[in-house]
């Protein structure tokens, strides 16, 4: 009598399966959550209202269960959630559904054997959602608000290996503000950030959602365009060298107008390491700086940057 | 290596403990196949008893652990209490979407390093819980599990690693080599127990071989 009232009082959710799937118990805190009553709900298959449950991953943590005593965890970090609830109690929540941990383990009879499992739902939303702000804040760079270079070299790595796996095409962009030690000397420091800011979201109006921008040091920024040709990373190039060069910053008064360098590159299969890539741009921007700045150099694939001819610059 | 941690164990003692792991271990793998499509080969597994204080220098020698190497910890508790590692030498997180059967077409849209995770974690899981389990089946228990914790970056996680162990006590180490059928897959599987538990070890491989006379 007082295990079930326990069983119902738990802010925790649970929910005992036979070994068809068939629900046997539905807790109180399932009830609420799921807006599905235990009289509706028990004796019928769990798949019946929760079809994505019936996938490889979850039916083998089942039997795993059933066949080993196995305990299996559902973190959120790896899963999010096992049952789509809504969020509740979570002020300005980001997510679509309640983010869960689930446990699933074993229930013995008397004998010892497993005839039932368990699965108990633990609500982790406001955790996760301290924990994606946490996140956030590390991976931004805290003047300019677009990402920081260790959140840009980590999605390097992942798009590196995405195109070594799959030959996913990608393309990066380096950049670098010409001249931008002037803006500082003439105009002050406070100037020199306001123009750092602006840039960055002039930038961020040009390119799309997948796309990555990032403050890779003091006035160089780095895009990371997944799937794109290195012909379309340098037709975003010119637009943005375009952009910058017809737009005159209004800083308390002061105009101030800036020019961008930029070097364009692409991966090719002879690269072993993400920074072969890196170094391709790096090289062909120190191109664009050398031979007269606010231009595109595109390090075109089997041609040092010296070779590569400079059809774009201006 | 500590005599007196040799000597926790007589031989029969030792002997009853390889003939339980080695039924364990067949009937592991035997569901593994049947009930989840697993292949897996367990080698006959080794045993050692060694002072906690020496696991480093074990773990060490026989992991021989590079910069690439992964690692998933799961802790269980009950009267046979401990810890499963599951140690794969080389960088095969990838690779363990073969073994679940998963095709990569439905993993893509995961990020790598998350879906690396979960294979690892869930592999983790299943092996060291199999495992685990038909040897608590065997000496007539049953132990709850905590969540798997996949280690990948070696360096820093195995030294917090090896301070979760108590360095006064003895480790009894079950290591065996595994092996995924057909897909070049292998590594370690370790169950580390402590000396909290050898008392009760003890009643239960002696009641174990009762069972048999």
């Amino acid at each position: 009598m007082i295990f079930h009232q326990i069983f119902e009082m738990v802010n925790v959710g649970i929910v005992i399966l036979d070994k068809d799937m068939k629900v046997y118990q539905w807790n109180r805190w399932m009830e609420i959550h799921s807006g599905i009553s235990g009289k509706k709900i028990i004796g019928n298959a769990l798949f019946d209202h929760y079809p994505a449950l019936n996938n490889k991953w979850f039916l083998r943590s089942c039997k795993s269960v059933f066949a080993f005593g196995n305990f299996s965890f559902f973190s959120q970090k790896l899963h999010q959630y096992c049952f789509p609830f809504k969020p509740v109690n979570t002020l300005n929540c980001k997510f679509k559904f309640m983010q869960q941990n689930c446990t699933l383990g074993p229930l013995r009879d008397e004998n010892n054997a497993i005839s039932y499992l368990y699965i108990m739902v633990q609500d982790v939303t406001e955790v996760a959602a301290y924990e994606n702000k946490l996140v956030e804040m590390n991976s931004r760079d805290g003047l300019t608000g677009v990402y920081n270079r260790k959140f840009f070299e980590t999605r390097l790595r992942e798009e590196f290996e995405r195109y070594k796996r799959y030959n996913t095409n990608f393309s990066l962009v380096m950049q670098d503000i010409d001249f931008f030690k002037k803006v500082n000397d003439n105009f002050g420091h406070l100037a020199g950030d306001y123009i750092l800011k602006s840039f960055a979201s002039t930038i961020i109006s040009r390119i799309r959602g997948a796309d990555i921008i990032a403050r890779y040091g003091g006035e160089e920024f780095c895009c990371l365009l997944p799937e794109t040709s290195i012909q379309s990373a340098q037709t975003l190039a010119e637009h943005i060298r375009k952009k910058i060069e017809g737009m005159a910053f209004d800083y308390e008064g002061i105009k101030i107008q800036i020019t961008v360098s930029q070097g364009v590159a692409e991966p090719n299969t002879r690269m072993s390491t993400p920074d072969n890539i890196l170094k391709l741009a790096d090289s062909a921007l120190y191109e664009a700086k050398k031979t007269g700045r606010n231009k595109v150099v595109t390090h075109i694939i089997g041609t040092s940057p010296e070779q590569a001819s400079m059809p774009q610059s201006v | 290596m500590n005599t007196s941690h040799e000597n926790i164990f007589s031989e029969e003692e030792k002997d009853i403990l390889q003939e339980i792991m080695n039924i364990a271990f067949g009937n592991a793998t035997a569901d593994l196949a049947n009930i989840i499509d697993i292949y897996v080969v367990l080698n006959v597994p080794d045993i050692h008893v060694i002072g906690v204080g020496d696991l480093p220098k074990y773990l060490d020698e026989t992991i021989k652990l590079k910069g690439e190497s992964s690692i998933v910890e799961q802790k269980f508790w009950g009267d046979f209490n401990g810890s499963g590692l599951l140690v794969f030498p080389d960088r095969t997180g990838k690779d363990l979407i073969s073994v679940l059967d998963h095709n990569e077409q439905e993993t893509f849209e995961r990020p790598l390093a998350i879906l690396e995770q979960e294979m690892l974690v869930e592999i983790g899981n299943i092996l060291i819980g199999a495992c685990v389990g038909k040897v608590a089946d065997l000496l007539d228990t049953f132990v709850t599990y905590s969540p798997p914790q996949a280690i990948t970056q070696t360096g820093e996680s195995k030294t917090t690693l090896i301070e979760s162990f108590d360095l006064n006590q003895s480790a009894i180490i079950m290591k065996t080599v595994f092996e995924f059928e057909k897909k070049n897959i292998n590594g370690f599987l370790l169950i580390i127990t402590n000396s909290e538990c050898i008392g009760w070890l003890r009643k239960a491989l002696n009641a174990f071989m009762e069972s048999y006379e």
